[in-house]
């Protein structure tokens, strides 16, 4: 069986320059979000809390909160971007 | 599960009806309790102390005099609260830093605007309080002071941090200023993509920062005992971050602080914060005795958040053919007295609605002297907004298009790329302009002095976190339970999803919202999310609830629980193989709740994601009085995506309400200083917002694209309609009168200056 197409998780220009180098994207094993979380943790320690803590996920556009839960199928992209704020 | 698909099929029976709201009646009677209506034995009254300063250094503060007084208390200042690590908790739109956060509730070292509380009394009336506030002597040294935008920016502008430095930008800035933060996003290669547009406009702007202008004032009771245990009641949009805010000021457990939600007197965003909660918890506290504070109009005005006023320049450019190509944004927001505009918002909603490959936006957080701005339904967006779709106007214009024909041709839809990062996973903005074009009243000739805007407007829609509880009582009515303040019809929306669900009628429903120690956690009733995320909790509880219900009938029967399903409000059998049984109802089941196993109850949790966002186009017509400067709404149409409509004049209020809020922004609304930084109009009388005789009646034009991600197909509705009227409205003025408008409000002496130069132009 050929292994998943793997996500591409994409940050964006800000956040990347402040936590992975200006490194906007990279692939991970699709499966769940906690799965892709402890992957980039695993890439830059402490990003994962960052992660958790810090952004909103848009699954091929469609917009979460991060839960670990959520599943990520194989060749979506995975943009973490700033939480929102109410009004 | 998170994502979830509505049953097209299904024939919704409550879901679109119109019912009477549960909370109509106390409110319009008088009995329904808001901030100010609690009280308790033994109570005192508390009155806040603010500095009749802009900027000032409080060298020291005597209540000798005042504590001394008869009847006082207790006096507190900011040196009574614990002092807090300086850090950025949280994500970035929304960081908290409460360093900032306890100096802005009681001032320390500086008062940073007119209005900025610096100390507060307790006494037995406010009578006492009041007079008490007249003996506490401050010793203040007046310091220069900044409230514009770009003033604040200047190289020579006084600061109000010696220290700050601005984030976002490397290297770091050597020289503390008063930009807090600079934010950028870009798209592709805006710069280099103006070289191939036929037009290019550049533009800028300013708008004037307005207050929510809700009702009622702040106002709160505390007690805190000697256990440590403290109960609180306030009006607010969030009663568990009030909880947050406060035990962490005061430097309590969460667990010990019990806050009861009152009935809210408008917030649109004002009111997810506090002011007056952790003031009136210390000095109970200090007291012993249950404290209760109570802003002033002129309080609310001088000392709590409105949205930022703006500076903005705006470069789009287009094709002939009218395909935009490229689009630049620099906004400058004024964040008040402590850094946290809703700039970055208004970064990555500004281009939102529109496919554009080329985009590059720059935002600035900065400090001044006023009061710290708050979330103002939409926040960021309107200001943004109107820059954006005003340009957009004057772009038609050059290329000879219809203003919508130009924002369809170029309109975002599924899959298209936002500068901000992600792709838009739904429809719904095209719809809205189609909706338009198609209005009967789009074509209508227009008379002299008369013109017709055009905008459109995009917000995000939130989802988050949310916590339901379901009962069914013994005679089969039902309780449901939730933690999300009702500030737009929400008690009746949750009351018909779980009628819909459980299949009975809205009227066995009761609706509540309950205590933070009755209910799970529920985040604020903002950013367009409870219909969204606490229906879908409350869906969630009531198929839990069924699935309880179709135990029981199991039990009763005598039968597997796979054999019985739920339907229109009935356990039946699933097949005639189960067995002959008569359909037992929900009241039939409720009585038997002993015998089958106690307390029918249920709660569910969510943390929803799959939220769709909220797209909005509007027109309007308007004349203007050329003598005067004065505009009159002759007509507004409004067109919004609105998934699917749970109550629909509910939908349609939301609406109403905030067009109307965005005709006094585009029209009358700001905050006027003195030469001081002393505001010369905190009250109503003075600031003025639209009465019912400014405003037209409202033509509302639901699109309903339904989100596949809700069970009933709900969207957001409660922010994105005052993204478009202040564009729509100085586009209106355009047509009518020649004359672009830049600057909000467009108040009548301004557009009669603006109408005088360009005549002796």
């Amino acid at each position: 069986m050929p292994p998943a197409q793997p996500a591409r998780v994409v940050l964006t220009t800000g956040f990347s320059q402040r936590h992975t180098g200006g490194v906007k994207e990279f692939s991970v094993e699709p499966g769940t979000l906690r799965g892709v979380i402890k992957a980039m943790d695993a890439r830059f320690p402490g990003l994962g809390d960052i992660l958790e803590e810090e952004t909103t996920v848009a699954i091929d556009g469609e917009i979460h909160e991060v839960v670990y839960s959520q599943p990520i199928r194989p060749g979506c992209e995975v943009f973490f971007l700033p939480k929102i704020e109410s009004g | 599960m998170l994502t979830r698909t509505k049953d097209e099929e299904k024939t919704l029976k409550v879901v679109g009806t119109r019912p009477v709201r549960p909370d109509g009646e106390p409110k319009v009677t008088g009995l329904a309790q808001y901030g100010a209506d609690f009280s308790l034995p033994g109570m005192l009254w508390a009155k806040i102390l603010r500095s009749p300063h802009a900027h000032a250094r409080i060298r020291a503060i005597d209540a000798s005099r005042a504590l001394a007084l008869p009847g006082v208390k207790a006096v507190i200042t900011g040196a009574d609260f614990m002092e807090q690590p300086f850090e950025y908790v949280g994500p970035e739109r929304v960081a908290v830093n409460y360093w900032h956060m306890t100096r802005n509730i009681m001032a320390r070292e500086k008062a940073l605007y007119e209005g900025h509380a610096v100390a507060a009394v307790a006494a037995v009336s406010p009578a006492v309080a009041a007079a008490a506030l007249k003996l506490i002597d401050v010793d203040y040294e007046v310091l220069p002071h900044v409230i514009d935008v770009d003033a604040a920016m200047a190289p020579d502008a006084p600061l109000l941090f010696e220290d700050m430095i601005t984030r976002g930008v490397e290297p770091a800035p050597t020289r503390p200023s008063n930009v807090s933060k600079q934010i950028d996003f870009r798209l592709g290669d805006a710069d280099a993509a103006f070289a191939a547009a036929d037009e290019v406009v550049e533009m800028s702007f300013k708008t004037a920062p307005v207050h929510q202008g809700y009702i009622e004032p702040h106002a709160c009771l505390a007690r805190i005992g000697a256990d440590g245990q403290g109960e609180l009641w306030s009006a607010s949009q969030g009663h568990f971050v009030v909880r947050a805010y406060t035990a962490k000021l005061l430097g309590m457990e969460i667990g010990n602080l019990l806050v009861h939600p009152a009935e809210i007197g408008g917030g649109f965003g004002g009111k997810t914060v506090i002011y007056v909660e952790p003031v009136a918890a210390m000095l109970s506290r200090k007291t012993g005795h249950p404290v209760k504070i109570m802003m002033s109009r002129e309080d609310v005005f001088r000392a709590t958040g409105p949205t930022s006023g703006a500076s903005m320049t705006v470069r789009i450019g287009v094709k002939k053919d009218g395909r935009i190509v490229a689009a630049r944004g620099v906004f400058r927001f004024q964040a008040g007295a402590f850094p946290g505009s809703p700039v970055m918002n208004a970064c990555m909603c500004a281009f939102a609605p529109y496919d554009i490959a080329n985009v590059h936006t720059t935002g600035y957080d900065v400090v001044c002297n006023r009061p710290k701005a708050a979330a103002y339904r939409a926040p960021g967006s309107p200001i943004s907004a109107f820059a954006v779709e005003s340009v957009l106007d004057v772009l038609a214009g050059k290329i000879g298009m219809d203003p919508l024909a130009l924002r369809l041709k170029n309109a975002a839809r599924t899959g298209t790329q936002t500068a901000y990062g992600p792709k838009h996973a739904h429809d719904g903005y095209a719809e809205t302009v189609e909706a338009l074009m198609k209005h009967p009243a789009y074509k209508l000739p227009l008379g002299r002095n008369q013109g017709r805007g055009v905008a459109s407007g995009y917000w995000f829609n939130g989802g988050g976190e949310s916590a339901a509880t379901v009962h069914i009582n013994e005679d089969g009515s039902v309780v449901i339970a939730t933690g999300s303040m009702d500030i737009g019809g929400s008690r009746a929306s949750m009351a018909m999803m779980a009628a819909e669900t459980l299949g009975v009628p809205y009227e066995k429903v009761r609706s509540t919202v309950a205590d933070t120690g009755s209910v799970g956690y529920n985040h604020v009733t903002g950013g367009s999310r409870v219909t969204y995320a606490t229906g879908i909790a409350v869906v969630d509880a009531c198929r839990k609830i069924i699935d309880d219900l179709r135990g029981r009938a199991a039990q009763i029967w005598d039968v597997n629980p796979s054999g019985v399903v739920w339907e229109e409000g009935h356990a039946r059998p699933a097949s005639a193989e189960v067995g002959d049984f008569a359909p037992l109802s929900l009241k039939a089941i409720a009585a038997k709740r002993a015998v089958t196993g106690g307390p029918i109850v249920a709660e569910a949790a969510v943390n929803a994601g799959g939220m769709a966002p909220g797209f909005a186009t509007q027109f309007c017509d308007v004349e203007v009085d050329p003598e005067t400067g004065a505009v009159k709404i002759l007509r507004f149409v409004a067109a919004q995506d609105v998934g699917r409509a749970i109550h629909p004049s509910y939908v349609e209020g939301q609406i109403q309400g905030a067009v109307a809020q965005g005709i006094g922004w585009a029209l009358n609304e700001e905050y006027i200083y003195d030469k001081n930084g002393r505001l010369s109009n905190a009250g109503f009388l003075d600031y003025r917002i639209p009465v019912a005789s400014d405003l037209p009646s409202f033509d509302v034009v639901m699109v309903a694209v339904p989100n596949p991600n809700h069970p009933f197909g709900v969207k957001g509705v409660g922010e994105v309609g005052i993204v478009p009227p202040m564009a729509a409205i100085a586009n209106a003025i355009q047509q009518a009168t020649g004359t672009r408008m830049t600057e909000l409000p467009m108040s009548p002496p301004r557009l009669l200056a603006a109408l005088d130069s360009a005549e002796g132009a």
